[in-house]
């Protein structure tokens, strides 16, 4: 038993192994020639103006967390739509109340502003 | 009888109407533009109650499980969804009138009351460890949410951030136990987990592994029921959050911490014997517990002596006295247990009541700092008085419903030969009076140069102490029925 779980420890000192023994042998045989290229943090080959570490707009948050909804949305109706033919006319109408609860939720969200990029201020609570 | 998806739906309306009834607040929220903040209270509180209605029908006493073994329907639940919604409707009244959160829109407040109280109810029933979680979880992302609802406060904000981190690693921490035990036993389902460790079956069955799942899933439960060493976030998310969440947090969710507690411990991990219960050999969890218990009660009493923040001060002397609900679940007897529900019931009332009066004061002072409080006695006598009772019971002195709680908790210990385990608690009661008359020193006896300008307290919210006051004076005479059903309550559903 106590075996089984030694694969386990096995795999993660070869894991812990593979990343640091290449590393080491990079940093051996590699040429070590540095210009001001080089020392620029890759940005899909454009030059990067100003620092990175800047507060991004809350905003994105907020869309990540409606995207969500869908996701989740998927998540759920994959396995339900692969059964539907098997359990009839029940699964179908719980996968309209599921659904319409997740239509609240985007209807909320959309009440509420947040499908637009500026918030409507009025609306600001 | 393990019923499926569809027949256990008969049995699942009060979880269903306080579905409807979030989707139904979160409707009207966007729709009623004018109407909308006396349309969401109202059926919220219509939610609540239907929802109370329906579970005091609900027969709990066959054995059952529902949704495939997914959630056990016994009298213990039913005990705890009852403690549940009750503690919902008097937060919600407790809401109404409250200057904190009048301040910013209450629309969600009321979706996210409902919301607990939903996931409250579910992790009362649950006996499988997914079911277990997940309930947990949305109670936890709920309270998240509730404790940040001041969002222009950075108190609140801060409380907030605080209860999600600690929240995070203490239920990561009891989903490693799971998975231990998972591990271990091959199932997930409490009573499975149970056969399986009594029948020594399982898979490299090692004491150290045991006893680390037990250390692992207590971190979990006591991170719900504020229990040290889990207890950090406590005094901090009291103190930013709302007054009104506050008291919601110290009694619901640290009850159906102790609710699923005990599922895990008694239902899960013990051998069931009529009404006592006995540890599997190799498990000593009693003894873990024992020691939480000590530490909580000792530590949140001698924190709160130095507080000059009455939410503070509460809020450690909630630690203290999830203290005292542990005694009873340790002792793996029906007395123990039924100890611990009746120090629950009383609980609920002179904890609820004592925030509320911190509330009312705070609606007109702005302030929760007990200096403050000086004088209180002659702006507003029944104010005070109240205050008092609360307090009294608190401490647990005769005529008022705490005595009732403690002489139940103290006499089970008793009962089961731990005469130390008593005395700790006793000579913790007696610590614990300290504080609380220091502050019903500052209300009553001293006095400040200012002249004594009435206290305004609403009508509604004047009904509501008064509602909380009865069954801290009364409880006392009219014991038996509460005796009653706590007896009763004690059926846990041990699988079929």
């Amino acid at each position: 038993m106590t075996l089984q779980f030694a694969n386990v420890l096995v795999f993660l000192g070869v894991g812990a192994l593979f990343i640091f023994v290449n590393l080491l042998i990079a940093s051996l045989i590699r040429p070590s020639k540095y210009s001001e290229e080089k020392l620029i943090p890759y940005e899909c080959g454009e030059n990067p103006v100003g620092s990175p570490w800047i507060k991004f707009n809350i905003r994105f948050y907020v869309f990540a967390l409606i995207f969500i909804i869908f996701d989740v949305e998927v998540a759920f109706l994959l396995p339900w739509a692969v059964v539907f033919k098997e359990l009839g006319w029940i699964a179908f109408i719980e996968g309209l109340i599921f659904i319409a609860i997740l239509v609240v939720g985007l209807a909320y969200v959309w009440a509420k502003g947040d499908l637009q990029w500026v918030r409507p201020e009025e609306r600001y609570e | 009888m393990n019923l499926g998806n569809l027949d256990s739906l008969t049995f699942f309306y009060p979880e269903l109407i306080l579905l409807g009834g979030i989707l139904l607040v979160v409707i009207s929220d966007i729709s009623l533009k004018g109407l909308r903040d006396r349309v969401n209270p109202l059926l919220t509180l219509a939610a609540l109650l239907l929802a109370l209605f329906y579970t005091l029908q609900t027969d709990h006493g066959s054995a059952m499980t529902l949704f495939e073994g997914m959630l056990a329907l016994d009298n213990f639940a039913l005990f705890f969804k009852a403690f549940m919604l009750v503690a919902g409707v008097l937060v919600l009244l407790g809401s109404l009138h409250s200057e904190e959160l009048a301040a910013v829109h209450q629309g969600e407040f009321h979706a996210l009351l409902l919301a607990v109280t939903l996931g409250m109810l579910l992790m009362a029933n649950s006996a499988h460890l997914v079911m277990l979680y997940l309930s947990l979880e949305l109670v936890s992302l709920t309270s998240y949410i509730m404790v940040g609802y001041l969002r222009s406060d950075r108190l609140s904000n801060e409380a907030s951030m605080k209860y999600i981190l600690f929240g995070a690693v203490s239920t990561g921490a009891m989903l490693y136990g799971f998975s231990l035990l998972y591990g271990m036993t091959g199932s997930l389902d409490l009573f499975a987990i149970r056969d399986a460790l009594l029948a020594q079956e399982v898979v490299g069955f090692n004491q150290v592994t045991l006893m680390l799942v037990v250390v692992l899933t207590t971190a979990g439960f006591g991170f719900k029921t504020a229990a040290v060493p889990f207890h950090f976030w406590c005094p901090d998310v009291y103190t930013g959050a709302p007054t009104p969440v506050t008291a919601f947090l110290s009694v619901a969710p640290k009850a159906a911490g102790f609710a699923i507690l005990v599922r895990f411990f008694l239902g899960g991990l013990s051998q069931p014997a009529g009404e006592q219960w006995g540890f599997i050999s190799g498990i000593d969890w009693p003894l873990v517990l024992i020691v939480v218990s000590v530490l909580t009660m000792s530590l949140g009493n001698i924190a709160a002596l130095t507080q000059n923040n009455l939410k503070r001060m509460l809020a450690y002397s909630s630690i203290a006295h999830a203290g005292y609900i542990l005694m009873g679940a340790v002792l793996l007897t029906g007395t123990g247990l039924k100890a611990m529900l009746v120090y629950l019931f009383v609980y609920l009332f002179m904890n609820l009541g004592a925030f509320f009066v911190v509330t009312v004061i705070f609606n007109s002072e702005k302030t929760f700092e007990l200096q403050d409080y000086n004088g209180m006695f002659r702006r507003s006598p029944f104010l005070a008085v109240a205050m008092s009772i609360f307090l009294l019971s608190l401490i647990g002195i005769p005529p008022f419903a705490g005595f009732l709680g403690k002489l139940y908790i103290f006499g089970a210990v008793i009962d089961q030969g731990l005469y130390w385990f008593a005395v700790v608690g006793a000579l913790n009661a007696a610590v614990a009076a300290f504080y609380y008359m220091r502050i019903m020193k500052h209300m009553i006896l001293e006095n400040d140069d200012r002249p004594p300008t009435p206290l305004q307290i609403s009508p509604l919210n004047r009904a509501l102490l008064v509602l909380l006051l009865v069954p801290n004076i009364l409880l006392i005479v009219f014991w038996s029925p509460i005796d009653r059903w706590t007896a009763n309550s004690i059926t846990l559903f041990g699988g079929l």
